[in-house]
């Protein structure tokens, strides 16, 4: 090996790869890469084994602590920030640098629409108050399930189609938000093998802008504990 | 090396997301979807984590150094390069440069060994998913494979991956010519190679 044109790169592959080179030194050998393919396939070669490196660390479990103040934090970059109290399954519990835990919530919302399958809000009647019916689209976050809420004389039903399953030992809890936080309802539900379900709203529909369905444990959850599945904005 | 990120379910309460790859799911990140961000992190937070305590070898510190990589991926959401390896790959490279810079800032010591707080937390996670049960796998096949080296060899792949020291460092650390410390290297990583190679191959 030794004998090759290029003696004084001969063994900084493996250096390289494992970050070992001083600061000059691996700014030749990148510039050397540029020009020498058998250094390039050589790097290649041991890179595969660098980036397995990690996996020889004694695997150890992520505090479950450090997953809720990341949450936190990422609910504080949420663009919108609106009130709301309700959603501590992420609350930041070490510091709460200015970031309410309704963002969590919010940004959650927020982000939903953005990956929203469903987009369109459709207002298949007329807006008024009427006692025609009147059918808001939901956004859904599962690909090809699509949920739909109907307004019918003051009061609202959801209906949904193609859901998957929730998770285990968790059920589909139904909320409302009135303006702030979203509010829990005594609706749970599962849906069926083809993932349909037809769930009343409980209470009457005035003054509700949003409908929102997540996955709670069996008997339902004071607090949501998991991002919105299905979002259903009345307005 | 990493097998591809798909989930085998019961891994999140985002189930639903939980059926995409990890690139799918990026996909959703750039559009600051966090409760795709989320199945991300559930899916490598624990080797994350675990690279970070064996760098760091304090707990405290090891928790900040992946919140950060963590974070810094949500806040930057562009820079990850499909060419460049899978979303693991480049997970595991934030949580890396992070540790290092880490433990380098607050003069961390004995950098590379393993440090008893490591050994305390190894209060190993349930194994509740296939994916996990692989992972495990995949886990200890790579340590055997560091373990079966020659001590030299190991000694110095441990000291500047997980410690983050020069190949110069190590050399005047262990009391030998520079030249020897990047041969031991390349020996090293080139058997590593091999042997991780060769199980693969065998249970085609």
């Amino acid at each position: 090996m030794s004998a090759r044109s290029h003696d004084p790169f001969d063994e900084d592959a493996a250096a390289y790869v494992l970050g070992a080179l001083t600061g000059e030194e691996n700014r030749r050998f990148a510039a050397h890469l540029e020009d020498c393919a058998a250094c390039r396939e050589e790097v290649a070669r041991l890179q595969v084994v660098a980036d397995a490196l990690p996996l020889a660390a004694p695997q150890l479990s992520a505090p479950p602590e450090l997953k809720q103040r990341l949450m936190g934090a990422v609910a504080g970059d949420a663009p919108d920030g609106a009130s709301g109290r309700r959603w501590r399954g992420v609350r930041d519990v070490r510091a709460s640098r200015g970031s309410s835990p309704g963002r969590w919530a919010m940004g959650a919302v927020a982000a939903l629409a953005a990956v929203a399958i469903v987009l369109a809000v459709i207002a298949l009647a007329g807006s008024g108050g009427g006692a025609s019916p009147r059918v808001v689209r939901a956004r859904v976050l599962a690909p090809g399930a699509t949920a739909s809420l109907r307004i019918s004389n003051g009061r609202g039903e959801l209906l949904v189609n193609g859901m998957p399953q929730a998770p285990p030992r968790r059920t589909y809890e139904v909320w409302v938000q009135r303006g702030g936080a979203p509010q829990p309802t005594d609706a749970l539900f599962t849906v069926s093998g083809s993932g349909g379900a037809t769930v009343a709203v409980p209470g009457a529909i005035a003054g509700v802008t949003a409908v929102l369905v997540t996955a709670e444990p069996l008997g339902g959850s004071p607090a949501p504990t998991s991002p919105p599945v299905i979002v259903a904005r009345t307005g | 090396m990493f097998k591809a990120g798909r989930s085998t379910g019961g891994e999140s309460a985002n189930e639903p997301l939980g059926a995409l790859a990890d690139e799918e799911l990026m996909q959703l990140v750039y559009k600051g979807a966090a409760h795709a961000f989320e199945v991300i992190y559930d899916r490598h937070a624990e080797a994350a984590f675990s690279l970070a305590m064996r760098i760091c070898g304090q707990r405290a510190l090891a928790e900040d150094v992946t919140q950060e990589a963590f974070l810094s991926l949500w806040r930057s959401r562009a820079r990850y390069d499909r060419g460049r390896g899978s979303v693991r790959t480049w997970v595991l490279g934030i949580v890396h440069n992070r540790a290092i810079d880490g433990v380098r800032r607050r003069g961390v010591r004995d950098r590379g060994v393993v440090h008893d707080e490591v050994i305390e937390a190894q209060v190993p996670a349930p194994e509740r998913t296939e994916l996990e049960v692989a992972r495990r796998e995949e886990a200890r096949e790579v340590r055997d494979a560091l373990e079966q080296l020659p001590k030299e060899q190991s000694r110095v792949i441990e000291l500047a991956y997980f410690g983050g020291l020069t190949h110069v460092e190590i050399a005047s650390m262990l009391g030998t010519p520079v030249g020897t410390v990047k041969g031991r290297m390349r020996l090293g990583l080139a058997k590593m190679r091999s042997t991780l190679a060769h199980p693969a191959e065998a249970m085609r």
